[in-house]
């Protein structure tokens, strides 16, 4: 038994124009795609919204293209289609990874591409019934004013935990956005998101993620995440790396961190590395900047400070992997066993 | 036809497996009730207060609502044990945990009745609260309950033999503090129940997700004030038990109460959130173990002290700790024994029984003081575990008999199947084996209420049909207790498998039993419908030789034909014999019993009846994992695990439960374990508390061992639970032997593991540092 759904209406518009126009016929309505994340928290009591607006019906949101240069796919295309798309896997391995490494399988049908970059920010003292909220005089990010997490400070810790983000950032990804009027605009990913757990998406109310731009020729790339088990948990730390090498001299190196702050977000400081060989100094140093730039708080029963730790040593070990075997990172083998390591990888 | 000798060498699927897998099976969520109105709880948002107010006129007013229940309405406390019953089903005057039971409200339907829950009006005055047992047990410290002092439940001193002389004798002294995390049943299937009550009978009629149907039924009727007579319990399927549901449980009682006072049907199906709160499961324990060991790995003495953290209410308590204590014997020979038990009162959900019911966190301790021990003198832990096995048949030094141990063959067998001897010691880098052993009782000799009457009781029914039907009041929840007693008819009858159907669990058609607790079952429903077989059997056989012409001593029975000596000419089919068994009386209904003899109670000291069983099951278990050392990560790659059963009725189900007891210590070990911030669980969904996947799931070697125990039935003791205690020991004893790490905490997620290899650098440098300062 569940608590009861509150009562709303559902939408099913056929395009992104008249999805955005319901969106502001009704300001108490929400975009749905999967839904594997909003209708949990719905349930929860975490909102009520009077409409849903299922974005899954739109065809212009699931449309996919592979022709060069880069690639292209639409923002309601499930991670398990996602996994499945050869062009993923063998190129863009950090994206392949991630989406598998999201949930269990069943989630992975429903879920979405756009739905786990726009995922909800999580934390243990809001992802909770309202019975419990309320004991609490709820919190931050919804209906209080104390965030538990760091009482003193002045904003929402909760933590963003998409696994596909980091990926896609080190991928270079652009997001193209629909907003009123027909207005399109293309950010880069890391401009999608801000360091506030209560309103971590730089998007309108009113806007869409309507696809993601990937840049052809990616470096080799890998993505992996802590967590306690190797199914269904959501990162404690997850970390994506591309990494491309001219024999020992370091070309160019990225970074994404996701699960320990309120936003996914690059690393800062990579630059230093590049030209360089990333031997033993560099690991070091690599280590120390992910330590200095995660925020990881007690926002899970898993203490923050391992989160910390377990980024670091998860950026140590994929980038020595890439950099010993770049020739490798590109093949479409060995994602199902990179994934058997559980916190490991 | 399946013969009997198919049963014997493989086992048969469960009988009700295909209802299961195809979904056919009706659990109560499953129940119809389209017409039932929905019952919702009102919950403590406060850890301990007295209540000032509560006024729940405007929810009774609101439209839809047909009753709303408070502590008002029911003036009688409840409990498992007579002498510990100190709870109410809804709080009076005072609530002690976030998330107790204080009003319900039964209504059209879930959004009404949540509607009407936050219009009910509640004051209180809060008092301080203790959410560990130091806090609790601190001068000073608001008692939880007035009449318990220092807010211990129950306090265990027990001494056997002469401890101080004993440790003189040791070679070795070695003392060690372990804790274990609270952990939780999560048993799949929610908590449900469907309670009708008419009242122009004025009877209740209730479905519920209970292991002990009879419990409950005394339970209801102090609780509602009716006649016993009045009440009729029903177990629908159940979707696992493991404990959460031996005693019974305050939803069980409150939806009884407004079935009453709405006159009709309520249908109460409990969140997960609820069932955690609910709880009742195993408590956060704090071992203190100290083994006195001689240099050939012989234990001279122990003394071992457990502190439980038992949450609000007594529930099981007293027997939790009781176990805990009594079952430091009954595995090994050990010459002196002290034990020193604390069952503490916190402002937590009440912990209860949970599978190996006491006796898993102090066999942890153990298991793990006596591997560091073995390393310390510089013995195998195969070794030290062989210098200590018991010689049966024995009585303890506290009164339990053992009459059967398979405990040495358990040892050889995983021994040699995960090839210990060739490998322990000489693997890679962060792998590393473990082993450890342990038992478990088949059934409490002593039963909680006393009444003189059997430990169970099976009935048989024959009719013209020629179909044969076992009534038996035993709770199948799972474990395969149904399917227990079919073989165990068949088997004694001579008939096919299919010949036998079994009715259990309502109590208006099959006779009381005690329920599905302490792996009682097998033991003593399985000899209780053996012995009503044996008297079936026996009309038969009368029967068949009045149609032979023949004495009865002469008649032979195999594969449903009846003849005259093994290879007799004249035969006679089973449908033949019913018809002359029939004539004059018509349907046959025979019954058998089994009683636990006074001598298998238990010692005559205080709690002496608590660990005593007619047989223990023994188990030893090899664990293989690896760590990864820069995540904290540590992955089981294989588990042996060997279990004297004494005989295996169904080794199909055996195997499987010894897997799913593997499976169970496994989530206690690597990932398990409830939160609570300020008294609120932030562990309450299947995301925070970290059940395994099948991911985790490493391949479990069975082997089954079968040392005949001569009051079994058919030999079997328990199958269910004595796997569990061995794993989590075998688990940290292969960390241990991984990364040379000793582990005192439970489970071992990976923020543990970091921390501790974190710490040993930070020592190693400290050390370094020294040394070059030096």
């Amino acid at each position: 038994m569940t608590w009861s759904m509150p009562n709303f209406a559902i939408a099913r518009p056929r395009d992104i124009e008249s999805a955005i126009a319901a969106r502001e016929q009704e300001s108490l309505s929400v975009f749905l795609a999967g839904g594997t994340d909003l209708l949990v928290n719905l349930r929860l009591g975490l909102g009520h919204p009077k409409l849903l607006i299922d974005l899954s019906t739109i065809d212009a949101l699931r449309e996919k293209s592979l022709a060069t240069p880069g690639i292209r796919i639409g923002a309601c295309t499930s991670l398990m289609e996602l996994t499945a798309m050869p062009a993923i896997r063998q190129r863009y391995r950090a994206l392949a990874q991630a989406a598998e490494a999201v949930a269990s399988p069943p989630t992975r049908t429903i879920a979405t591409l756009g739905g786990n970059l726009c995922l909800q920010t999580r934390c243990v003292y809001y992802n909770q019934s309202e019975w419990w909220r309320r004991s609490n005089n709820y919190c931050l990010k919804h209906e209080g004013n104390v965030c538990h997490v760091a009482p003193q400070g002045q904003r929402c810790h909760a933590a963003f935990s998409g696994d596909l983000a980091p990926a896609l950032m080190v991928l270079d990804a652009e997001v193209e956005i629909a907003g009123r009027n027909m207005q399109r605009r293309r950010v880069k990913l890391v401009d999608l998101y801000r360091e506030d757990g209560r309103a971590h998406l730089a998007l309108e109310a009113d806007e869409i993620l309507v696809c993601v731009h990937l840049p052809p020729d990616p470096p080799p790339s890998s993505y992996a995440k802590a967590r306690v088990r190797g199914a269904i948990d959501f990162p404690l730390a997850g970390v994506a790396i591309a990494l491309a090498a001219d024999g020992k001299r370091l070309l160019q190196l990225r970074v994404g961190i996701t699960g320990t702050n309120s936003r996914p977000f690059l690393l800062q400081g990579v630059d230093a590395l590049i030209g360089g060989t990333l031997d033993g100094d560099a690991l070091h140093y690599l280590e120390t900047l992910v330590q200095k730039q995660v925020q990881p708080m007690r926002t899970t029963t898993i203490s923050a400070h391992y989160r910390r730790l377990a980024a670091a040593a998860l950026v140590r070990r994929l980038a020595t992997v890439i950099a010993a075997t770049p020739e490798e990172t590109g093949q479409t083998t060995g994602i199902a066993d990179d994934q058997d390591h559980r916190a490991a990888t | 036809m399946r013969e009997p000798s198919d049963l014997r060498n493989r086992g048969a699927p469960l009988i009700d497996g295909i209802d299961k897998v195809t979904g056919r099976a009706r659990y109560t969520a499953d129940l119809d009730h389209a017409a039932a109105l929905v019952g919702r709880i009102f919950r403590s948002p406060v850890s301990h207060a007295e209540i000032k107010r509560l006024d729940v006129t405007k929810a009774r007013e609101l439209d839809g609502v047909f009753a709303v229940v408070t502590g008002a309405d029911c003036p009688h406390t409840y409990g498992v044990l007579p002498v510990a019953m100190n709870e109410y089903p809804l709080a009076r005057d005072r609530v002690r945990y976030r998330g107790e039971p204080i009003a319900a409200v039964a209504a059209v339907d879930t959004a009404t009745a949540e509607q009407a829950l936050d219009l009910i009006e509640f004051e209180m005055h809060e008092l301080p609260a203790y959410y560990s047992s130091p806090a609790a047990r601190a001068d000073g410290a608001t008692l939880l309950h007035d009449d318990k002092p220092g807010n211990i439940e129950r306090e265990v001193h027990h001494v056997f033999g002469d401890v101080a002389a004993e440790f003189e004798q040791a070679d070795l002294v070695r003392e060690d503090r372990i804790s274990c995390g609270e952990v939780n049943h999560a048993q799949i299937e929610p908590h449900a129940i469907l309670a009708e009550y008419d009242p122009a009978a004025q009877r209740l009629t209730v479905q519920s997700v209970t292991q002990v149907g009879y419990y409950l039924q005394l339970m209801l009727a102090r609780c509602l004030d009716m006649d016993v007579s009045r009440i009729r319990v029903i177990k629908p399927f159940i979707g696992g038990g493991f404990g959460a549901r031996v005693e019974v449980l305050n939803f069980e009682i409150i939806a009884a109460l407004l079935a009453r006072a709405a006159a009709g049907t309520v249908m109460m199906q409990l969140t997960r959130e609820e069932n955690f709160l609910t709880h009742r499961a195993r408590p956060h324990t704090e071992v203190t173990l100290k083994l006195g060991m001689r240099r050939n790995g012989q234990i001279t003495a122990c003394a071992c002290e457990v502190v439980q953290r038992g949450g609000a209410y007594a529930g099981y308590g007293i027997v939790t700790i009781l176990y805990a204590g009594a079952l430091l014997q009954g595995i090994y020979n050990i010459p002196a024994v002290k034990f020193d038990g604390y069952r503490v009162y916190t402002n937590l959900p009440p912990c209860g029984a949970m599978r190996g019911h006491g006796s898993v966190d102090v066999r942890h301790a153990f298991e793990c003081v006596l591997d560091r021990m073995a390393r310390e003198l510089g013995l195998d832990p195969f070794t030290v575990r062989r210098a200590n096995l018991l010689e049966v048949p024995t009585r303890t030094m506290n009164q339990l008999v053992v009459n059967s141990c398979g405990l040495s063959e358990c040892l050889d067998r995983v021994e040699h199947a995960s090839n210990w001897r060739a490998r322990f010691g000489k693997l890679p880098p962060g792998k590393g084996l473990g082993m450890a052993c342990s038992h478990y009782v088949s059934g409490a000799a002593k039963p909680i209420h006393w009444t003189g009457e059997p430990h169970a009781v099976v009935n048989l029914k024959l009719d013209f049909d020629g179909s044969v039907t076992a009534f038996t009041g035993a709770a199948d929840i799972g474990q395969g207790s149904s399917t227990m007693v079919a073989i165990a008819v068949a088997e004694t009858l001579g008939v096919s498998l299919e010949r036998v159907r079994v009715v259990a669990g309502d109590s208006a058609i099959t006779p009381k039993d005690n329920g599905a607790y302490s792996s009682r079952i097998t033991f003593m429903v399985g000899n209780a419908a053996i012995d009503a077989a044996k008297n079936l059997k026996a009309i038969l056989i009368e029967a068949a030789a009045r149609k032979l012409d023949a004495r009865a001593d002469d008649i032979e029975c195999v594969s449903e034909q009846f003849s005259i000596g093994r290879r007799g000419q004249a035969r006679l089919s089973f449908a033949e014999v019913v018809k002359e068994a029939l004539i004059g009386g018509g349907a046959l209904q025979v019954k058998g019993i089994f009683t636990c003899p006074p001598e298998a109670q238990g010692g005559k000291h205080k709690g002496g009846a608590v660990g005593s069983t007619m047989g223990f099951s023994y188990a030893a278990q090899v664990v293989e994992l690896t760590v990864d050392e820069p995540t904290g990560a540590i992955r089981v790659d294989h588990v042996w695990t060997a279990l004297d059963c004494g005989h295996a009725i169904n080794p199909l189900a055996v195997e499987g439960q010894i897997q799913g007891s593997v499976w169970m210590g496994m989530g206690q070990a690597l990932s398990e374990e409830t939160h609570y911030l300020d008294g609120l669980p932030a562990h309450s969904n299947l995301l925070e508390y970290r059940v395994p996947t099948i991911a985790e799931s490493p391949p479990i070697e069975v082997q089954i061992v079968e040392s005949r125990d001569p009051y079994g039935p058919f030999g079997a003791k328990e199958a269910s639970e004595g796997a569990l205690a061995s794993f989590p020991p075998a688990f940290v004893n292969a960390v241990a032997n991984a990364i040379g790490i000793d582990f005192d905490q439970l489970p071992l997620t990976p923020d543990r593991v970091m921390q501790a290899l974190v710490e040993r650098r930070r020592k190693a440098r400290a050390s370094a540092l020294k040394g070059q300062a030096s």
